[in-house]
């Protein structure tokens, strides 16, 4: 059955060939979806015969539950997320459908009714804006724009798996590149998973558990259209019923992890427990990813498209079937003024994908002891003072009245 | 002030027999031209008032133009903080020389006006810096300005102790150190908005727009200079017609002293050096802070920044008159630091608007200033205040100097929260500092926490 010539990872529509595994590890972790703290993590390339068509397949197990992830690299960047009730589920991939004009099918999750959250992702274009020919108060678009990069046209079969950090790297080039803009560069997608929880040592350091996987898109090395562009990602959803899922901003004092970042913004699909979207939004435009190279990171609101008006996505018609109650919003990096892309040609912006409660940052423990110390020290010590003040002045009335 | 007038009078009745070398004796001398008569005096008041605006305005430059600093200078924050730090490092040797320069070196009215001279060339240096986009010339450019900055102060003060006395003297210090902060306060509102204008006149920003700012800026070092000069003028003149003596600063400074500061001495310059350092570089990192937690424009920040100093200029005389009044300074001393605690919270803890802990900031600074620096005098002997106050400028400096640099460190690393929490650790090692001074001068029956009545009792019953 095997030939030198096969792909080394996967091959055939059902059998994963090769399987990387997790030992599981505990650790006191917050709450994530069902209240998995660990799961187990298996990542593969599945890839279809005999055309060189690769799926990303995540399969998060835990105690009860199943996360399923399923990234494609044909057609658009896109993930199907499905969350199963129990650890017995398993994904069908029928390639022949999948590959075919109408994939309807072609992706399933068994037993079906112990699906408890599914829903897509898609990012569809990146679109690039000229800073310099900003009109006054308008806040969207930061810019006149240029003609977007469709991701559809892209190719994205060189990927690259790391097994020992769960990640995989998708890199993509325009199929045809005209004006030569990705000569030098490309766009990449990095898929990461967690078998717990944890923090990147990497800004913008979000926290992710067992229940999410996060995505870093980078742009290096591209050309850009002029000489102050900003970049920006059409991102596509699949709403929850007749309503697009809800956007939320949300403010608070820490910035231990994100330098001067004080925000975090999510995009829940439903009220939680569901999947949701949690970004910072920031993005950074050196490798070093420090507060000099921040860029603001906008998102606009949630607008209901239809399908027609969108580049397909195989995969999310595998699974949906024929759907049109697709939400799109755009992210756009930079400011016409600070750093932005033209200073070293590199963006990198990152994301976290899960279901459940989102992870919710909390004071370090190295900022909890030090106002421990500085609200007590002075406290104790007034006390203490107050004390021995006290019983020296009783000491001594005491002497007194003796006399 | 009759006996001065009959003089005058007589200098004026008299023809060329009545002083030697009075220029114009014969003439008139109109109220303002007169230096006995209050309306020249006044005159000089705001001469002297103007003396410091240049050098206060100047100081918190580097504060009101942050981003555009670190845009422009391709520098982080540690860097930029480096422009307070320069500033601090120089007094950190001339407190204890300035009172001596001023007295026995130059006289009062060179002294200003060199210091003045410093003052300028430093600013221009630092814009010089900017013009030609080398970050090491704006440091060398703070490091000469704050040679001249803090000696200015001590100079300014020894011309008020020179024309004004007694009951007077409170006002003008008080006046003074409105007209300084007035000079700040502008300076935060003013910068940024200078900034944009240049910038759209010449057409595009960068460390050349950032220097021609800076270079405008430098003018009123220049008012300040030229105040100097009439200063002096007016008061050679003064000390022609009316015989008074040049000013001096009447300062002693003998280092051995150091060894005989008591405990109390030393618990007020921990409070002292804890306290502004968590204030200084807490405004100089201010306007990005607000603009970046609380999503203020460039405008609205800087206001904010600017209302610790907006506060203190009117309240500065009014808590002086309160702690006069009430004695108590310890307490008042610990208000103060407790006040500045719950600001510090609650700016790193909550959303709410900034305005109110800032306008708590504003006020618990000027009644620290007002309480704590008069203790010094309570509790060291006359011989030995000028080496006490050198001695506390100069670690107040040094405090700075190194807070500034970690401040810069701190935010660049871990960002604005944990900036917060450790300008809470330095307000609550101050308050702790506070709280050893009220049981030690408990314990040891000291003077420092007299209500205004103790101490008239104290005065009345001392043989002396």
């Amino acid at each position: 059955m095997w030939s030198p010539e096969e792909p080394r990872w996967g091959w055939g529509p059902r059998a994963p060939t090769s399987l990387v595994l997790l030992s599981v590890l505990v650790s006191a972790a917050p709450l994530g979806l069902l209240g998995e703290e660990t799961r187990q993590v298996f990542m593969e390339v599945i890839s279809g015969c005999p055309t060189p068509q690769n799926l990303l397949y995540i399969r998060a197990v835990g105690t009860n539950s199943t996360l399923h992830y399923v990234w494609s690299s044909f057609g658009p960047p896109a993930v199907v997320l499905v969350a199963t009730n129990t650890t017995q589920s398993v994904l069908k991939v029928n390639w022949s459908l999948l590959l075919s004009p109408d994939p309807e099918g072609g992706l399933m999750v068994h037993p079906k009714n112990s699906i408890q959250f599914s829903s897509a992702l898609v990012f569809t274009r990146l679109l690039e804006f000229d800073s310099t020919k900003v009109s006054e108060g308008a806040a969207e678009p930061p810019g006149k724009p240029y003609p977007p990069y469709s991701l559809d046209k892209f190719s994205w079969n060189n990927i690259t798996l790391d097994p020992d950090t769960l990640s995989t790297t998708f890199q993509g080039h325009p199929i045809d590149d005209p004006t030569g803009a990705f000569a030098n560069g490309s766009l990449a997608f990095k898929v990461q998973a967690f078998s717990r929880s944890g923090r990147p040592a990497q800004p913008p350091r979000l926290l992710h558990t067992a229940d999410t996987c996060q995505l870093e898109v980078a742009l290096v090395g591209a050309s850009s259209q002029g000489n102050h562009s900003l970049f920006g990602l059409e991102v596509v959803t699949l709403g929850n019923g007749p309503d697009c899922p809800s956007m939320k901003e949300q403010r608070s004092i820490d910035d231990e992890y994100a330098p001067a970042v004080f925000q975090l913004d999510q995009l829940l699909w439903g009220s939680l427990p569901s999947g949701f979207m949690q970004w910072r939004p920031v993005a950074f435009s050196q490798k070093q990813r420090n507060r000099e190279s921040s860029l603001p990171c906008q998102a606009s609101s949630l607008s209901p498209t239809l399908a027609y008006s969108l580049p397909h996505s195989p995969i999310v018609q595998a699974f949906f079937g024929s759907q049109n109650n697709f939400c799109t919003f755009n992210l756009t990096f930079g400011d016409p003024t600070g750093p932005g892309y033209w200073d070293q040609h590199y963006l990198c912006w990152s994301m976290l994908l899960g279901v459940g409660l989102p992870p919710i940052d909390s004071l370090s423990p190295l900022v909890l002891g030090i106002m421990a110390v500085a609200l007590g020290a002075p406290g104790l010590v007034l006390l203490g003072g107050g004390l021995a003040l006290l019983l020296r002045h009783k000491w001594y009335s005491e002497y007194q009245s003796i006399n | 002030m009759a006996e001065e007038d009959e003089e005058a009078r007589a200098l004026l009745a008299g023809g060329p027999e009545a002083g030697s070398g009075v220029p114009g004796g014969a003439r008139a001398l109109p109220a303002l031209c007169d230096p006995s008569r209050l309306a020249h005096r006044l005159l000089v008041l705001l001469l002297m008032c103007l003396l410091g605006f240049g050098s206060y305005f100047c100081y918190d430059i580097p504060a009101a133009l942050q981003t555009h600093v670190k845009r422009d200078m391709q520098v982080n924050t540690t860097k930029f903080m480096l422009l307070y730090a320069w500033y601090s490092w120089p007094n950190v040797v001339l407190c204890f020389f300035g009172g001596f320069l001023i007295d026995r070196v130059f006289g009062i009215r060179w002294g200003t006006i060199i210091f003045s001279c410093f003052v300028c060339i430093g600013q221009v240096i630092f814009a010089l810096g900017g013009i030609f986009n080398a970050f090491w010339l704006m440091e060398l450019g703070r490091f000469v300005f704050g040679i001249g900055g803090e000696s200015l102060a001590v100079a300014q003060n020894t011309y008020a102790v020179s024309w004004f006395k007694g009951k007077e003297l409170n006002l003008v210090f008080g006046l003074q150190l409105s007209m300084a902060r007035i000079g700040s306060t502008v300076n935060m509102n003013l910068m940024g908005w200078l900034y944009s204008k240049i910038e759209t006149s010449l057409g595009s920003s960068g460390h050349m727009t950032l220097g021609v700012t800076l270079m405008i800026g430098g003018i009123t070092c220049i008012l300040s200079l030229i105040c100097a000069l009439v200063l002096a003028y007016l008061d050679l003149r003064a000390e022609k017609i009316l015989h008074k003596e040049q000013g001096k600063t009447g300062e002693v400074i003998k280092l051995t002293d150091i060894k005989d500061f008591s405990l109390p001495l030393w618990l007020i310059f921990i409070i002292c050096v804890c306290y502004y350092a968590a204030v200084f570089p807490f405004i100089g990192l201010g306007k990005v802070f607000f603009s970046e937690k609380f999503g203020f424009s460039s405008q609205s920040a800087s206001a904010v920044n600017s209302i610790v100093y907006i506060i203190s200029a009117p309240m500065s005389p009014i808590f002086g008159l309160l702690v006069d009044k009430t004695g108590k300074n310890i307490i008042w001393v610990l208000c103060a630091v407790a006040a500045t605690l719950l600001s510090h919270m609650m700016l790193a803890f909550t959303l709410w608007n900034p305005w109110i802990a800032m306008s708590l900031l504003g006020l618990a600074y000027s009644l620290l200033a007002c309480a704590l620096w008069p203790m010094v005098a309570f509790l060291v002997p006359e011989h030995q205040l000028g080496t006490a106050y050198g001695f506390m400028q100069s670690i107040q400096n040094l405090g700075l100097a190194v807070i500034s640099i970690f401040a810069g460190l701190i935010l660049d690393s871990r960002g604005y929260l944990f900036l917060e929490v450790f300008f809470i650790a330095c307000v609550s090692l101050s308050l702790l500092a506070v709280i050893c001074l009220y049981l030690v001068n408990h314990g040891q029956g000291g003077n420092l926490n007299y209500s205004a009545k103790q101490r008239e009792e104290m005065k009345l019953s001392d043989p002396e």
